[in-house]
């Protein structure tokens, strides 16, 4: 596709050769000469000075950019203005990584102010360009505190000019650029804040922007951007009103002047998952669920369509449940998505996200093995047999208990969990009590009291509440294992076979009553996330008469109907595809195959019947034994 | 989570519209949210969404960091076990910097480690150690300066010794239940007598009437299929 699309840049770079050439020229002229001017011209004043060497910076930065990325420039600009979604779309994806590749992997893209002359100085595309800039240093080099700064200003003047313009604005862009835009806003809040909270490193000029940044990613500018999307295009009425199966019309009204751009309804979808992603990285779980309430996780809504959104809303989901202790939840939702990647595959390996989504994915098969130890389910044997091949080993520990299955936990758990972020910076605007945070030489005795200052950072404060939980139930498993072999068992006997007291035993057998139970939703029948009701999820039940345990043991039938339905189907297909095979010898008339229709089988009835009648029709093109 | 749990029946609208809406990042209302905490405490109401609310303002807001406020959201949490409250309330409890002009110290890093312990207790069903740690002397400050404010305080840990004992027991001896409950004698069955419970006289086993969850049953799950699940296989028989 890109190589394929070279010459049609090439080609338009000829025609805009026009525009840069004085610009070049003049450059060109500077290059010898004006270089030395400063040293000899002491008495031109300084501002100028500065505006002209930076003048001449600029230019030569020009001069150093390649004919077809100026080209590649000036075309994605005219696709901005003519709100050419294909164009973009192919800008974007496309051809901002192939010259990325080509010229910029090490380094930065021109800065806007040197490509500015190339887009008539279009405050607009400048702004959208700086996103891209930004996005590129963050991902390929090193942000110095500069970009960091910077980013953030720019982002600001996006979001400004989005929602503060008169009236919606009348940009469109693509919608994967939409969610990139969100997705990326939290990711360099996520990483400034990580940055910030490292007091350690930092030199003098940092420590001084760092007291003064004032709003400068602040918790709350980045909650403020996301609700404002959220508000301005009403994006929760919006849904409820789809769900309510309103009118065009009505939700047209609903909605109003900014709901009904795609431009808006997109983003504030994206800022609904991007406040979910905020509030799990801020370890609010309850309140992450809570700004889902309206949204419906299924594979239908038309939200789907940006894949990388589709999947970190499941991975965020899916995580808040694990912090709630609802691992059947946790499981429901990973196993869906990871199903929808597995279908999925085949257009993700072109996608240039195909990485992340990739990366994602084989943290939901952790948290999909944690969950799974904590709490075995047998929803879907196949998401389950993919987890245990990539994390066989810990799952193995985990799942048998005990002191050392705490170590797969915690493993698995810092491997896969988000990237937690404190709320606040630490006290940079005070000296003092920053001095404080920076730990002596290591030459302090080690027997002095703890240090006052064991500052935990919010992923050990995660892993530590989570391990809690875990640490709570890791006898289980071996109690289990013992009552599985009884209907019933004297408390005393299991204590000495435990080799425990007998009192501790029966509260650890509470315990275990306690753990086999779990909140859960019950599809269909609630609205919103946080929602649910107590069900029984282990398949081994026992009560405690007196000082006597009664075991009794849930088995699940053999499933037949699910492989019945499934080879059906794919009779069906097998059959459908035969019949619109055209016959290899035309001349005499073909049978009139549709006549017999397959009969369909009475609700809940026998499959046999269904697939009996598959095996017929089957058997009119070819043979197939079951 | 219930859904008295998502919005207990006692939450007033005017603290729905807090817990609900864009104003609970508003730090003025943190005063009313503190409040409604008090009134909680008074009144042996829970109301574990308001309360985090009050925990994401201090979160966002240090300077309004109450110690005691903190303490009381936690003492709360701790008798809603086994739901992870308390948990969630610790995870917005963000590191905060040393505090350097201390003018009176704060309770909280010391009363931190004690409070999880007796949630770990809780949770673990260690009832006759929660009493046991819950009654030390080294607790006198927690008791003295806090508990005694939450109204009902014990009661509602002895609810939660209750769930446990009504999903596991049938029956259970006096002794055992007293352990858990930090009742003897006549207190005790009282409070069995409140729960509707009876005493066979002549063993002194308390019998726990039947609920869901101890009753229990060998049972095979057959699959079950609706007719949705077939839609597919029909709608295609018919058009074919």
């Amino acid at each position: 596709m890109a190589q394929q699309r070279m010459p049609l840049w090439a080609a338009e770079a000829d025609i805009d050769e026009d525009v840069d050439l004085h610009l070049a020229i003049g450059n060109y002229g500077q290059n010898g000469h004006y270089e030395d001017a400063p040293m000899q011209q002491p008495q031109i004043d300084e501002a100028t000075l500065m505006a002209m060497q930076q003048h001449m910076a600029q230019q030569a930065a020009f001069a150093q950019i390649p004919d077809v990325v100026k080209a590649f420039i000036v075309h994605f600009h005219q696709a901005v203005l003519d709100n050419n979604l294909a164009e973009i779309t192919v800008a974007y994806e496309s051809g901002w990584n192939k010259y990325t590749e080509k010229f910029y992997s090490r380094t930065e893209w021109p800065e806007a102010e040197v490509i500015a002359p190339l887009v008539n100085d279009d405050p607009i595309f400048l702004i959208l360009y700086r996103e891209l800039y930004y996005r590129h240093v963050y991902s390929r080099l090193q942000p110095n505190i500069d970009d960091r700064f910077h980013s953030y200003e720019n982002s600001c003047e996006l979001f400004n000019y989005l929602l503060n313009s008169e009236g919606p604005v009348q940009l469109e862009l693509p919608e994967q650029w939409l969610w990139d835009i969100i997705d990326e806003f939290i990711y360099q809040f996520q990483v400034f804040c990580t940055w910030r909270s490292k007091v350690k490193s930092k030199t003098e000029d940092e420590l001084m922007m760092l007291a003064e940044g004032g709003p400068v990613w602040s918790s709350y500018s980045v909650l403020n951007v996301l609700y404002s999307l959220i508000q301005k295009s009403r994006i929760n009425e919006y849904i409820v009103a789809q769900q309510e199966g309103k009118s065009p019309e009505e939700i047209a009204e609903i909605v109003g002047e900014y709901g009904q751009r795609p431009l808006y309804r997109m983003l504030g979808y994206f800022s609904i998952i991007g406040l979910l992603r905020v509030h799990v990285l801020l370890g609010d779980f309850t309140l992450a669920l809570k700004v889902m309430e309206n949204v419906e996780l299924n594979q239908k809504s038309p939200f789907t369509r940006v894949t990388a959104c589709h999947v970190a809303t499941y991975y965020y989901v899916g995580f808040c449940y694990i912090m709630l202790r609802r691992y059947p939840d946790a499981i429901r939702t990973f196993v869906q998505v990871l199903n929808f990647i597995m279908r999925m595959r085949q257009y993700h390996t072109r996608s240039y996200q195909y990485d992340q989504i990739s990366k994602t994915a084989d943290r939901m098969y952790a948290l999909f093995a944690i969950c799974n130890a904590l709490s075995p389910s047998r929803l879907d044997d196949n998401v389950a047999n993919i987890s245990k091949e990539r994390y066989g080993e810990q799952y193995a520990k985990m799942a048998r208990g005990g002191e050392d299955s705490l170590a797969a936990f915690e493993e698995l758990f810092l491997y896969a969990c988000p990237k937690f972020i404190t709320a606040n910076p630490p006290p940079y605007d005070d000296p003092a009590a920053l001095a404080l945070l920076i730990p002596p030489s290591p030459t302090d005795s080690p027997t002095q009291t703890p240090a006052p200052l064991p500052s935990v950072d919010p992923t050990h404060r995660h892993l530590s509440l989570f391990l809690a939980d875990v640490a709570a139930q890791v006898q289980v498993p071996t109690l289990r294992s013992f009552l599985k072999l009884y209907t019933s068992l004297g408390a005393k006997k299991l204590a000495n076979f435990l080799d425990a007291d007998e009192e501790e035993i029966v509260q650890e057998m509470m315990l275990m009553k306690q753990v086999s139970k779990s909140v859960s939703r019950v599809p269909g029948s609630e609205k919103g996330l946080l929602d649910g009701q107590t069900i029984t999820t282990s398949d081994l039940n026992f009560v405690i008469a007196d000082n006597m345990v009664h075991i009794a043991e849930s088995t699940i039938g053999r499933r037949y109907a699910g492989w019945f339905i499934k080879n059906t189907e794919r009779t069906q297909r097998i059959f459908d595809d035969l019949r619109s095979t055209p016959l290899p010898q035309p001349p005499k008339t073909a049978p009139p195959a549709a006549a017999t229709a397959m009969p369909a089988p009475a609700a809940g009835e026998t499959h046999a019947k269904a697939s009996r009648a598959g095996g017929q029709k089957v058997a009119w093109g070819a043979v197939k034994a079951a | 989570m219930a859904s008295s749990w998502i919005s207990p029946p006692t939450r007033t609208e005017l603290i729905e519209d807090l817990v609900s809406g864009v104003d609970r990042y508003n730090p003025s209302n943190v005063s009313i949210l503190e409040d409604y905490l008090y009134h909680q405490i008074r009144s042996e109401e829970y109301d574990c969404l308001a309360n985090l609310a009050i925990l994401k303002l201090y979160q966002f807001n240090p300077e309004l960091y109450n110690p005691d406020v903190i303490v009381n959201i936690l003492l709360k949490a701790l008798t809603a076990s086994p739901l992870p409250d308390f948990n969630l309330c610790i995870s917005l409890l963000d590191e905060r910097p040393p505090n350097v002009n201390t003018d009176e110290p704060d309770p909280l890093p010391s009363l931190l480690p004690t409070l999880k312990g007796l949630h770990s207790l809780l949770y673990r069903c260690r009832f006759p150690a929660f009493w046991k740690a819950y009654r030390s002397e080294e607790l006198e400050n927690l008791r003295d300066n806090y508990t005694v404010e939450v109204v009902g305080f014990e009661n509602a840990v002895r609810e939660v010794a209750i769930r446990a004992v009504k999903a596991a027991f049938t029956q259970i001896s006096t002794t055992r239940l007293g352990s858990y409950l930090d009742l003897t004698g006549a207190d005790l069955e009282a409070y069995i007598r409140k729960l509707g419970w009876t005493i066979d006289p002549s063993s002194s086993v308390v019998n726990i009437p039947p609920n869901p969850d101890n009753q229990i049953e060998a049972t095979v799950v057959q699959e079950s299929i609706n007719l949705p699940q077939l839609t597919k296989v029909i709608s295609h028989a018919a058009k074919a």
